[in-house]
């Protein structure tokens, strides 16, 4: 049974795995800026919540720079996308009353 | 990690959490399809407003001219639809651009071989054509296209009327124009 997934279930972090996973694996990820955007956090808040996602593994981040601008990219890991899946398993579950979280 | 963790989770959260989740994927899968149409409306507008001008100034040039826009435009786009990254994605585009092939076949069948259309006819045939489809593909890709197909289409029925010997030109602004206009919003909404 799926369980739920403490890292993941944070509001901002729910929206930043969301924004990462609703694409599919290849396709590059999203930006910082279009992921503060997606998720409506500040520059320092989502900074964090991506540190936190990045340690437990979930994603990904690239420094680059474009057009000689600094930019962050962000994907979402394997591990990441299958954490999120479970987690979603697990808020389905907990709606149709037969998860274990309750 | 702390999978294990397992916070208190009521339905009601939980119901929450999945309408987050759903609005956040809706608006990247929307932020996606915009990012791509820009970038071939801002690839196709220019192309667009180069065929009717040069139709304006040099009408004997017009046969020429528009296969030269259709076939560049065609070539660009499936250049764009290869480097989309993302399997899926690029399979999405690659289908797009066999619809644009179907629409340029229906519409060379219809204004050449069946229509028999005047230079004119034609100028406001083909605008009206492709804006029919940016028109309903809008009833599931969102209201912009809809409104960039009817005001397009609008305008080009007006200019038919109204716009007199400058037609093409008219045609050109507001054709090219609205594409590239429309393009270069779609890029920052």
């Amino acid at each position: 049974m799926a369980k739920a997934n403490e890292t993941i279930h944070q509001s901002v972090r729910l929206r930043i795995m969301a924004a990462l996973c609703a694409g599919e694996p290849g396709d590059g990820g999203l930006d910082f800026t279009q992921l503060k955007s997606m998720t409506g956090a500040t520059d320092g808040n989502l900074g964090s919540h991506l540190d936190t996602l990045a340690r437990a593994g979930y994603i990904s981040v690239e420094k680059s720079f474009v057009n000689r601008k600094p930019n962050t990219r962000v994907t979402a890991t394997r591990t990441g996308r299958r954490a999120f899946a479970d987690h979603v398993a697990f808020l389905r579950g907990v709606i149709e009353g037969n998860s274990d979280a309750e | 990690m702390s999978d294990s963790a397992t916070p208190d989770v009521t339905a009601d959260d939980a119901a929450r959490a999945l309408a987050d989740i759903d609005l956040v994927t809706a608006r990247v899968r929307q932020s996606r399809i915009y990012l791509l149409t820009s970038s071939a409306l801002i690839l196709w507008g220019p192309l667009i407003a180069l065929g009717y001008a040069v139709t304006q100034f040099w009408p004997s040039k017009a046969m020429l001219i528009w296969p030269v826009c259709h076939l560049t435009g065609l070539a660009l786009t499936t250049r764009l639809a290869l480097r989309t990254p993302g399997e899926r994605s690029r399979r999405n585009t690659l289908t797009v651009v066999s619809g644009l092939l179907i629409l340029i076949a229906f519409g060379l069948v219809w204004s050449v071989v069946l229509g028999r259309m005047g230079p004119r006819e034609m100028s406001a045939f083909w605008p009206m054509l492709f804006m029919l489809a940016y028109t309903v593909a809008g009833l599931w890709l969102g209201r912009v296209f809809v409104a960039l197909g009817l005001g397009i289409s609008a305008l080009a029925l007006a200019g038919y009327f109204w716009a007199g010997t400058w037609f093409d030109l008219y045609m050109a602004v507001i054709n090219g124009g609205g594409l590239l206009l429309c393009g270069l919003w779609m890029r920052r909404a």
